[in-house]
């Protein structure tokens, strides 16, 4: 490969770094989606196979169990594939497909839960059953003594696992290429598939590369300074 | 604190009661099943038994797509077909989900001796990366922990940069990027019979160096749980640093180790699926040519997903028993040291 | 009429008999304080009352309502509880953790809870410690918090579960001050405790509690000076032996 050609893969790269931002941003907006879903279901969940008991926590269990055995990639295109999800067409600019979006959402979110319900429910097996008896006995109901001390404790408990989710899912929305979803690896291979340009390959995936690894990087620092930031003083958790 | 992050929860935790009995009758039929098919069309196998006298017991000599199935695919269609046109005043709430159970028992007899041979290339996939992966790992681990300032640095940026980017990135990079595939093919061995194709191979780097990260901090956590005081000791009865490492940490970190190594596992078990994006013709990728030749998409991938279901639950399963057999008493149990 | 009324109360886990055939029943501003060898039922007794531990026969009365037809949050509201291991919440500060149950449960307004909770913190002699968490406390300061998140609830008994035996020999003054003074304003206390000097000084009742039954029940001085029984004679001078 002559370096003149080499020079003018990245300038095409470089040349296109708009096309790959646009790119960026359906990557951190599928990550936020998924990651919000996750969380939103997976308390309740790692609540229920604690607390809760008869139909309702093996129900959970087994979602659960299905949803943290299967591969992602099939996760996504059976949602894709199988879901009545009406044709909602393509947000401008973007050029984000909004029926694969919903679709990836779906399955990268409650394959989340299921990991996030996981993380909750250790969190709360490790916060002391005295904590729940000392709320229940001031006179707390089961479910405000759940919201109120053993809520707050678990969640902070949880944030380093959090963090890890946010890891997983934030590389996992590569996967939405299998449904052509306009996201960074998707928009990487429109790339190079332009005629002429397969000699950028490596080029443009190690840039994508790279952007995900900055993204990664920098929300886990911000993560570890949050964690800091609301850990209990003097607790060692 | 940072040692959790690095983790993963299993997929599926410990199984109990009536359910472990279902997943273990559903488990055994699954096992039987693949590894009849796999044995049926093994070349070594039929190689062996062409040997001793026996030439037409196994067909390795068929492709996959001359495979017959072993259920009958037509008998299963033709209830669909009957049921949908002679409904006989029943319910259709009742008669269509009939016919779709029908079809898509149709559909997995049809694809079973494809998915089998996908099945086995995810298995084999995932068995040898892992081990290959376990080569780099080790000394990565041991490098990031007891190396100096550099190489420790250069292992620590190693495993970052691996688990900071996306596996399908990583495929992307070595079979598109990398002119690796035809590096590969130029190699003589390639042409054995036996031997995976290229892409195959591919697959195989990229998950090893993958795996190898992620294992790579599951043993530095399980290494750092050691007592610091036993390299000590080590050192005081004259080993040397190196074999310190070697002969007294290594043996009981490992061991520590074991549990997030067997998650790992059932990880790439579930992440090989991406190899499709890269043309190796695993489970996965087979599943998503069958869809593309039927356009029952929503069927095959929901058998697919069914088969993966199965293989991760009875490996994690497997996991569980190898995790209770390595354990010695007081020993690989971080949390009871104390 | 009866603050607190126990009658024939059994408890068993499964073949073990916990409580068998307890009665016993209390006025308003007793100070009773039950002592026996550990395993002998004493805290189940005490989580009977407030229904952390539901009992298998007999009956509790409280101001004369047997408390099974009680709302159990009701029920634990009118009976405030101090834990051995403290169990103060975490994740908040002394001031949260009495605030919490003003506001939740009593649904106070923000301002009254905080006066309250800064006035039972100044009971307890913890005025200048509202902000601190429990990790930042000692021991004896943490219980005293204990104390005061139960006071605030306004009960009408107090259950101590053992709230001396987790501290620091040098700790436990500080927490039997304020369960003393307690004793001296008239707060009604139910206290399972190996406490002698504070059952001596503060007891209007003890009761020797032994595999699950009532061994025998008095005054201090009658218990500790003749006892009935050889067996309270027994435990009362190991106790002494000890301390």
């Amino acid at each position: 490969m002559e370096p003149v050609a080499l020079l003018s893969d990245w300038q095409f790269v470089v040349s296109n770094w708009r096309f790959l931002l646009l790119g960026t941003v359906v990557t951190i907006l599928l990550t936020l989606s998924s990651l919000s879903l996750g969380f939103l279901l997976g308390f309740p969940a790692g609540a229920i196979e604690v607390y809760g008991d008869g139909w309702l926590k093996s129900a959970v269990n087994t979602v659960g169990v299905i949803l943290r055995g299967t591969p992602i990639v099939v996760l996504i295109v059976l949602f894709f594939f199988a879901l009545p999800i009406p044709r909602l067409g393509t947000v401008p600019v973007i050029d984000m497909q909004m029926n694969a979006f919903i679709a990836a959402t779906l399955a990268l979110g409650l394959r989340s839960a299921a990991y996030q319900g996981q993380v909750f429910r250790g969190s709360i097996q490790s916060i002391a059953s005295g904590q729940m008896e000392a709320a229940r006995s001031i006179g707390m109901t089961k479910l405000q003594a759940v919201r109120h001390v053993i809520f707050p404790q678990a969640v902070r408990r949880s944030l380093p696992g959090f963090q890890n989710e946010f890891t997983i899912v934030l590389k996992d929305t590569s996967v939405a290429f299998a449904i052509g979803l306009a996201e960074l690896l998707t928009r990487a291979e429109r790339l190079y598939l332009q005629p002429g340009r397969d000699t950028a390959v490596i080029e443009v995936i190690i840039v994508i590369s790279a952007i995900y690894f900055i993204l990664t990087f920098t929300t886990n620092r911000a993560l570890d300074r949050l964690q800091q930031r609301y850990a209990i003083p003097g607790g060692n958790e | 604190m940072t040692e959790a992050a690095e983790t993963r929860g299993s997929a599926v935790g410990r199984v109990g009661g009536r359910k472990r009995q279902v997943f273990l009758a559903v488990g055994g039929l699954f096992w039987t099943w693949l590894l009849a098919r796999w044995a049926y069309h093994n070349t070594l196998l039929d190689g062996l038994l062409t040997a001793v006298g026996l030439p037409d017991v196994l067909r390795s000599d068929l492709g996959v797509s001359q495979r017959e199935p072993w259920l009958p695919a037509d008998w299963f269609a033709g209830v669909a077909a009957n049921l949908a046109t002679d409904a006989g005043g029943v319910s259709v709430l009742v008669v269509d989900p009939l016919v779709w159970l029908f079809e898509l028992a149709a559909l997995a007899a049809e694809s079973e001796p494809a998915l089998a041979a996908g099945a086995f290339l995810t298995v084999y996939l995932t068995v040898l990366s892992m081990f290959f992966g376990l080569f780099i790992a080790v000394p990565a681990a041991v490098t990031r922990i007891y190396g100096g300032p550099i190489s420790s640095r250069i292992s620590l940026a190693y495993t970052e940069l691996i688990r900071g980017t996306p596996l399908l990135a990583q495929l992307f990079f070595f079979y598109f990027g990398l002119p690796l595939a035809g590096f590969i093919s130029g190699f003589r061995v390639m042409e054995v019979s036996g031997m995976p194709r290229a892409a195959a191979v591919v697959a195989i780097v990229a998950f090893t160096i993958n795996s190898s990260a992620y294992q790579a901090e599951y043993i530095r956590a399980a290494l750092q749980s050691v007592d610091p005081g036993q390299l000590t000791a080590a050192r005081s009865v004259g080993l040397s640093r190196l074999q310190g490492i070697r002969h007294v940490v290594l043996p009981q970190g490992l061991r520590y180790a074991i549990p997030g190594w067997t998650n790992e596992f059932v990880y790439l078990l579930k992440y090989s699926s991406l190899a499709a994006f890269i043309t190796v013709p695993e489970l996965f990728r087979r599943a998503r040519n069958i869809g593309s030749d039927t356009f029952q998409f929503t069927d095959i991938y929901l058998i697919v997903g069914l088969l993966y279901l199965a293989l991760v639950i009875t490996t994690a399963m497997l996991m569980n028993r190898l995790e209770r057999r390595v354990t010695i008493p007081g020993v690989g149990m971080p949390a009871g040291r104390d | 009429m009866s603050l607190l009324r126990i009658e024939n109360v059994d408890k068993s886990y499964g073949d073990e008999d916990v409580l068998h055939d307890v009665s016993f029943a209390m006025e308003t501003q007793d100070v009773e304080v039950i002592v026996g060898p550990s395993g002998s039922g004493k805290s189940t007794l005490l989580r009977c009352v407030n229904r952390l531990t539901e009992i298998d026969s007999g009956a509790i009365y409280l101001n004369d309502e047997e408390i099974h037809s009680l709302d159990e949050n009701e029920l634990r509201r009118r009976v405030g509880m101090v834990f051995q291991d403290f169990s103060l919440f975490a994740h908040l500060t002394a001031r949260g953790n009495i605030t919490l149950g003003l506001r939740e449960v009593l649904e106070l307004p923000k301002e009254e809870a905080v006066a309250k909770a800064d006035d039972y913190l100044d009971r307890v002699g913890l005025a200048d410690q509202g902000d601190s968490y429990p990790a930042e406390l000692s021991g004896g300061q943490q219980q005293r918090v204990g104390i005061a998140r139960a006071l605030a609830m306004d009960p009408d008994l107090l259950l101590f579960d053992e709230p001396t035996s987790a501290l620091d020999p040098e700790l436990i003054g500080d927490v039997l001050r304020v369960m003393n003074d307690l004793a001296e304003e008239g707060m009604t206390m139910l206290c399972v405790t190996h406490e002698m000097g504070f059952a001596r000084s503060a007891a209007s009742t003890v009761t020797f509690l032994d595999e699950g039954r009532i061994v025998e029940r008095g005054p201090p001085e009658q218990l500790f000076e003749n006892p009935e029984h050889d067996r309270t004679n027994a435990f009362l001078g190991e106790l002494s032996g000890l301390h």
